[in-house]
């Protein structure tokens, strides 16, 4: 059997509702489409999906950078400071020998950031391009890179529940740095990054070249 | 065109919402599901007893909330002195030391939209239970859509275990009632939104409302 699209076929998928619709003869298919199920208003393509992708992933980038540098978490004991940035908290923990949260730490704060705002860049050049497409490949990361994005979040809640249980006056406290603002902007754009991106452009974009290639062939 | 609409109607096709591949609708028996044969996600699936099960659990999270949310999940003891905070606590101190950005997305992450999740899969599992359909449905289970991925519980779980293990180190630890409560309340959550049959509801409610 052929595989054929929704595109293809003059239908759209209502992305909340999942229910097919038919567009009238003649109706632009990057028009905003109402739902004849949910009455929802929706395009068969997210429209400039890779432009808002790109965007909010430079966004990410800038804010990943004082993220880093300035201090997440200062401690205090006995009136005297001590700032801690995300990598010498890591730090800390491999000198205490407990790798496995040192782990968890890092992948989710350094390594799934990174590897979102990253991924993403290559999605948008690779669809952009056609170059060395591989929708089945690209879709399946793509869904891993979703599926990642909210666990950025645990730095950002470790740091609220350390400063609301470590309040012992004096002797010791906890207080966030400035650096938390910046990692969870960092977060919240990745996760739109990642919402904005349409997989089903990868599919598209292949089904485009095959189709052209196909062509040439005859 | 009017031939399409027809086929929509009565074959029901399908699409795969990531690649967009159409197929005719399968039928499928409780506890079944289908798969797409270009991107292998799933396309559409059947759960068991949807509505009974996502009904409990959804009461049953309701019900845990309120412990969850304003019992001490855990408290430190040192030098004679101790403090213990609740999830709540967390969002006051931050709001307390400034951090109003944080504080906002903290509530909004782990307690507006779970609960807020859990509240309106609660009232249309009512709804289809008892049989009191309404139109405005549609437009509710549409809008519970968009909360889909701002649901943190589970990180904020792993954030738990992770300070405790910073904690653990130079002050004395103890656990309270609310982490107890905490956990169940992520497990009702979870089976709750995990037990939302979407596919049967959204049938359901076009059979009723269609135009």
């Amino acid at each position: 059997m052929p595989i054929k699209t929704a595109k293809e076929s003059g239908l759209a998928l209502c992305p909340k509702c999942h229910k097919l619709n038919a567009l009238n003869d003649g109706a632009d298919i990057n028009a905003r489409i109402q739902c004849i199920r949910c009455h929802g208003l929706f395009y068969s393509r997210k429209p400039h999906s890779l432009q808002y992708t790109l965007a909010w992933n430079l966004a990410a980038l800038l804010a990943f950078i004082p993220a880093n540098l300035y201090p997440i978490m200062i401690l205090y004991s006995m009136g005297i400071g001590e700032p801690n940035t995300i990598l010498s908290g890591i730090g800390e923990f491999v000198d205490h020998g407990l790798y496995p949260i040192a782990i968890i730490i890092f992948t989710a704060s350094i390594i799934v950031p990174l590897l979102k705002i990253v991924g993403l860049f290559l999605l948008v050049y690779r669809v952009h391009t056609g170059v060395r497409l591989r929708p089945d490949k690209h879709s399946k990361f793509y869904h891993a890179l979703e599926f990642l994005g909210p666990w950025s979040m645990l730095d950002v809640f470790v740091v609220a529940l350390l400063v609301a249980v470590v309040e012992l006056g004096f002797v010791t406290s906890v207080a966030a740095g400035p650096a938390i603002n910046y990692f969870t902007l960092t977060v919240i754009f990745t996760m739109f990054a990642a919402s904005s991106f349409d997989p089903r452009l990868l599919w598209d974009k292949k089904q485009g070249s095959e189709n052209t290639k196909e062509e040439n062939d005859d | 065109m009017d031939d399409l609409n027809k086929t929509i109607k009565d074959k029901s096709l399908i699409a795969c919402q990531l690649c967009d591949t159409v197929y005719d609708s399968p039928t499928l028996k409780q506890g079944q599901s289908a798969k797409c044969t270009r991107c292998g996600s799933t396309l559409a699936e059947r759960k068991v007893d949807s509505i009974d099960r996502s009904f409990y659990w959804s009461l049953a999270g309701i019900m845990l909330s309120v412990p969850a949310i304003l019992l001490p999940i855990m408290g430190v003891t040192l030098v004679g002195q101790y403090h213990h905070a609740s999830l709540l606590d967390c969002i006051l101190a931050l709001i307390e030391r400034g951090f109003f950005m944080i504080a906002t997305l903290v509530f909004l992450f782990t307690l507006a939209v779970p609960v807020v999740r859990l509240l309106g899969a609660f009232y249309i599992t009512y709804c289809f239970k008892y049989n009191r359909l309404k139109p405005s449905l549609l437009h509710f289970f549409r809008a519970y859509h968009h909360l889909d991925n701002w649901a943190m519980l589970n990180v904020f779980m792993l954030g738990i275990v992770v300070s405790m293990y910073k904690l653990l180190d130079d002050t004395e630890l103890s656990v309270n009632m609310g982490l107890f409560a905490f956990i169940l309340w992520l497990i009702c959550s979870t089976l709750a939104s995990s037990s939302l049959d979407q596919d049967y509801i959204w049938q359901k409610l076009e059979n009723e409302f269609a135009d």
